[in-house]
């Protein structure tokens, strides 16, 4: 690709405490490449440090080694730090940490109003980002009163208000109910495909998985695996050795694919097996 | 079960919060249920639904003040005179973020705290910490002089089951304490919990948005929506009527969605499975019938 990558990552590696005689250390030389309009999913377990690298993109932390350039501009560079992360929107797994006014409408408003934009444009980019997450009927509530899930889309609108160029969800849909978490990817879809947010999302759902373009799977600070969520998943042992979980569709694919081995194992979604054994069915019929 | 006495009975519950002031909102308007002793049942619906406002009237940190009663144990919890201390030691209510519940510099301490406020000797103590921390996979000796700050966030999950455990409940309540944890510990702290349920008699209340461990963990479900108990059954029923649950905000296991839309296509009778295994063998009888 001749195109600058929005993000680029290279050689760095984090250590916490890094000047004490017993430095963590939580990414080992991590190169990674982002373009405008990726989707990119990062699954992995607790304390393989999936946020410790999220939170490099927006210059919440600077690497120990190596560096994080977002579009063009080093997070190292104190004078860029300020536009980084107006470019890099960040949503968090528990809420309430980051929920700042006690009204929903004034909460989403707060980083808009501190861009010093226009009451008309504050006004309509609260109303945009409530009615993308599906809470703008609760936009006179007092987040505080809200469910779990509904104040993580309050502070998810709160970001996207800011309308940034990269939205990282770090397991912000933990905490959703099914029907929940649905609208809220299909939001951030909406946002990636039709207003061309690139996005990184951290997930422990590995059906959220299949909703990017890439997958990286990390374990103890490195990138073990990396591809699209087909050649990812297709590694079902691998997976499993790391024990990660696989969608439940490629599961059973995979699992008839070893009674069978004509049958694809690499399936994806639900449509997909559905229609691989309609398929299957109709065509000796 | 049958002839048994529910361990917890609630008829009809409701609730409202900041009564009597103009901010008062109605969580409860309906909710029946019965436990029985030694059964793992899901609590299950959207957010906001009154999942946990129900389960806190379990343990006391609710009183029923309203309509609709709660007998824990034979006890009606409207009754003023309730031993909540009692209460709270008969039924353990592990939170969402249980990590936030433990507060003691060391995990064998934090774990000990329930014990010893009960004014048990120290070796008693002892002994049920220990037994609590392995009942949840934490190695006694390994983990009791640890700072509780450097667990992971699995570990801090099991510690503070760990502490619930320590007072020998008789039912365990976990209100989403799995949501967030990597699938690792997810599937250890499901190991444990099951293995408390089926070993120990442990009755087990999961609140849950995952359908896939409900699936997992539970015999059988109610489905609460708006305050109200809007369905029950056996997890199967229940998961055998997804337009329903996608109407209160749920969905069933991906594995139950396949099958479901193949019976659907007349590849095989309407059948409900709940595990990938289930889900294999069904999908390989269709697959078999076309070959022959």
């Amino acid at each position: 690709m001749s195109e600058e990558p929005i993000i680029r990552v290279e050689n760095v590696t984090f250590a916490y405490n890094a000047e004490s005689a017993n430095p963590i250390i939580a990414l080992r030389n991590i190169n990674l490449s982002l373009y405008r309009g990726d989707y990119l999913v990062i699954v992995g377990h607790n304390g393989s440090g999936k946020s410790t690298l999220a939170k490099h993109l927006n210059a919440l932390l600077l690497p120990t080694e190596g560096d994080v350039w977002v579009k063009g501009m080093n997070t190292k560079d104190p004078q860029h730090t300020l536009d980084i992360r107006s470019s890099v929107g960040m949503v968090f797994q528990i809420p309430d940490n980051q929920i700042v006014a006690t009204l929903v409408e004034h909460d989403v408003a707060f980083g808009p109003e501190n861009l010093g934009l226009p009451p008309e444009e504050i006004e309509r980019r609260v109303e945009w980002a409530l009615g993308v997450v599906d809470m703008l009927p609760y936009r006179h509530r007092a987040p505080h009163r809200l469910s779990a899930g509904q104040k993580q889309r309050v502070a998810i609108a709160g970001v996207m208000a800011m309308k940034p160029d990269v939205l990282v969800l770090d397991e912000s849909t933990a905490m959703l109910d099914p029907v929940g978490r649905n609208e809220v990817l299909k939001a951030v879809r909406r946002l990636n495909q039709e207003e061309g947010i690139t996005v990184i999302a951290i997930t422990h759902f590995m059906h959220e998985a299949t909703e990017g373009n890439r997958v990286i799977v990390m374990e103890a600070g490195r990138i073990v695996m990396e591809g699209t969520p087909r050649e990812v998943f297709s590694q079902v042992e691998a997976l499993r050795e790391l024990m990660l979980d696989v969608p439940q569709p490629t599961e059973v694919a995979y699992e008839l694919h070893k009674l069978r081995p004509d049958f694809p194992p690499d399936l994806l979604t639900v449509q997909e097996v559905v229609e691989e054994v309609c398929r299957r069915n109709g065509r000796v019929r | 079960m049958e002839g048994r006495e529910p361990i917890i009975q609630v008829n009809d519950l409701h609730h409202n919060y900041l009564r009597g002031t103009p901010l008062e909102v109605t969580a409860l308007k309906g909710v029946t249920m019965e436990i029985y002793p030694g059964e793992a049942v899901g609590i299950i619906g959207r957010t906001g639904a009154g999942k946990s406002t129900i389960v806190q009237h379990f343990n006391g940190l609710i009183r029923p003040r309203e309509r609709g009663k709660v007998i824990v144990d034979g006890v009606d919890l409207a009754d003023p005179a309730v031993d909540i201390r009692a209460l709270r030691q008969k039924v353990g209510l592990v939170f969402q973020y249980p990590e936030q519940q433990l507060f003691e510099r060391f995990v064998g301490d934090d774990v000990a705290f329930g014990p010893l406020k009960m004014g048990l000797p120290m070796d008693e103590v002892r002994e049920r910490v220990r037994e609590a921390m392995e009942m949840v996979g934490l190695s006694f000796e390994a983990f009791k002089d640890r700072y509780t700050f450097t667990l992971s966030g699995g570990e801090m999950r099991k510690a503070a089951i760990a502490g619930v455990l320590a007072l020998r409940p008789k039912v365990l309540i976990l209100d989403e304490s799995t949501s967030g944890v990597d699938p690792r510990s997810r599937k250890e702290l499901l190991g444990h919990i099951s293995r408390l349920h089926e070993e120990y008699g442990l009755t087990v209340i999961f609140v849950s948005p995952n359908m896939e461990d409900v699936a997992e963990l539970v015999d059988r479900v109610y489905v609460i929506d708006d305050g109200r108990t809007v369905m029950s059954g056996t997890t199967r029923e229940v998961f055998s009527r997804p337009e329903e649950l996608v109407r209160y905000g749920l969905g069933v296991p991906q594995i139950t969605e396949i099958v479901h839309e193949l019976a659907q296509r007349g590849k095989l009778p309407p059948t409900t499975v709940i595990s990938v295994q289930e889900g294999k063998e069904a999908i390989w009888k269709i697959l078999n019938s076309s070959a022959t």
